[in-house]
């Protein structure tokens, strides 16, 4: 009986120790990076900020994306809103499709902030954050270039592109995303 | 000038008094809140934040506050935005209910197993009976020779 009753706790502290390990391996091997460029791009499937069903990364291939987090609280995110959507005008007769994914953001703030900014290309919302998480984001706004293939192309740029260096990085990005 | 202040006033009081008056029920504040939500760029809860998600979030909720939501349709409303990472404690229901239970059934069974160990402890600084006298446990030889010696001291 004692000896049942000792073997059965030390069991338990082995289940006990085994689990916390278990954890701390799932928190090492779940912190997000930045996906490598070259690599898959994260898929995700998210839902159309004007409630206009959802879009798949995945449904999208065999045209080229740029991928660009923002959020309606996010300072820089307005001075490069227009550039943006200059950019997409630019570029969607070439097929080029322009995917603004809202990163913890209030609806109404964002919706107001489409309007205010005349955002024409689709926006989706990531409230909770899960697919920013994927593309190891450290803060927005920031963009990513999809080629035809599902991959990574060109450059991840961190910062509104109305700064010069990363306005070159965006216009090599896209031009990446096209020509790969 | 007076005037001006005064009738400004009192259409500002016209204005608030029937939103006020259409809360049914008591109204949920922002203090309340603000620290039973995360804040969800800094993972801390929106009391302790000043950052600008966490400031939109707080903007929201008084406006809600103001519309007299109450504070589970408020978080209804954040949860549906957010996810459920945006409360700061797991749902008391469903599979989430586990979050709540866990942590008191470990600390019971803690107890149990701590309690379980000292009464074993306690049992075990008593110690056994001592077994009955057997004599010296020497051979009859031996125990013969001994007599003789200490025959031989007294």
């Amino acid at each position: 009986m004692a000896r049942g009753l000792k073997l059965s706790g030390q069991a338990l502290a082995l289940a006990l120790v085994a689990g916390l390990l278990g954890l701390l391996v799932w928190k090492l091997t779940h912190q997000s990076h930045p996906p490598k460029i070259g690599g898959p791009a994260p898929a995700f499937s998210l839902k159309r900020i004007d409630g206009g069903g959802t879009v798949d990364l995945t449904s999208l291939r065999g045209k080229p994306v740029v991928l660009n987090f923002w959020a309606s609280w996010c300072v820089p995110c307005k001075s490069e809103a227009a550039a943006l959507e200059a950019a997409y005008r630019r570029y969607r007769s070439q097929g080029v499709v322009f995917l603004g994914i809202d990163y913890h953001d209030v609806t109404g703030d964002a919706r107001t902030f489409l309007d205010r900014h005349r955002v024409t290309y689709t926006t989706l919302q990531d409230g909770s954050g899960m697919v920013g998480d994927r593309y190891g984001l450290t803060g927005v706004p920031e963009t990513y270039f999809v080629d035809r293939r599902g991959r990574l192309v060109g450059f991840h740029i961190a910062g509104p592109i109305t700064d010069s260096k990363l306005a070159a990085e965006f216009r090599q990005g896209v031009e990446a995303a096209l020509n790969s | 000038m007076i005037l001006r202040l005064a009738a400004a006033l009192a259409a500002a009081l016209a204005l608030a008094a029937p939103a006020a008056a259409a809360c049914t029920h008591p109204r949920t504040s922002l203090a309340y809140l603000e620290g039973q939500i995360m804040c969800p760029t800094c993972h801390t809860t929106l009391d302790q934040s000043e950052s600008p998600a966490a400031l939109r979030i707080e903007a929201e909720i008084s406006k809600r506050i103001a519309q007299c939501w109450t504070a589970d349709q408020i978080k209804a409303e954040l949860v549906q935005n957010f996810g459920a990472g945006i409360l700061a404690a797991p749902p008391r229901k469903g599979f989430d209910l586990l979050a709540w239970w866990l942590p008191i059934a470990g600390v019971v069974l803690g107890a149990a197993l701590l309690a379980l160990g000292v009464w074993r402890w306690s049992r075990g600084r008593d110690g056994p009976e001592p077994p009955p006298d057997e004599g010296s446990g020497l051979d009859p030889e031996s125990e013969r020779r001994l007599d003789e010696a200490l025959a031989r001291f007294e």
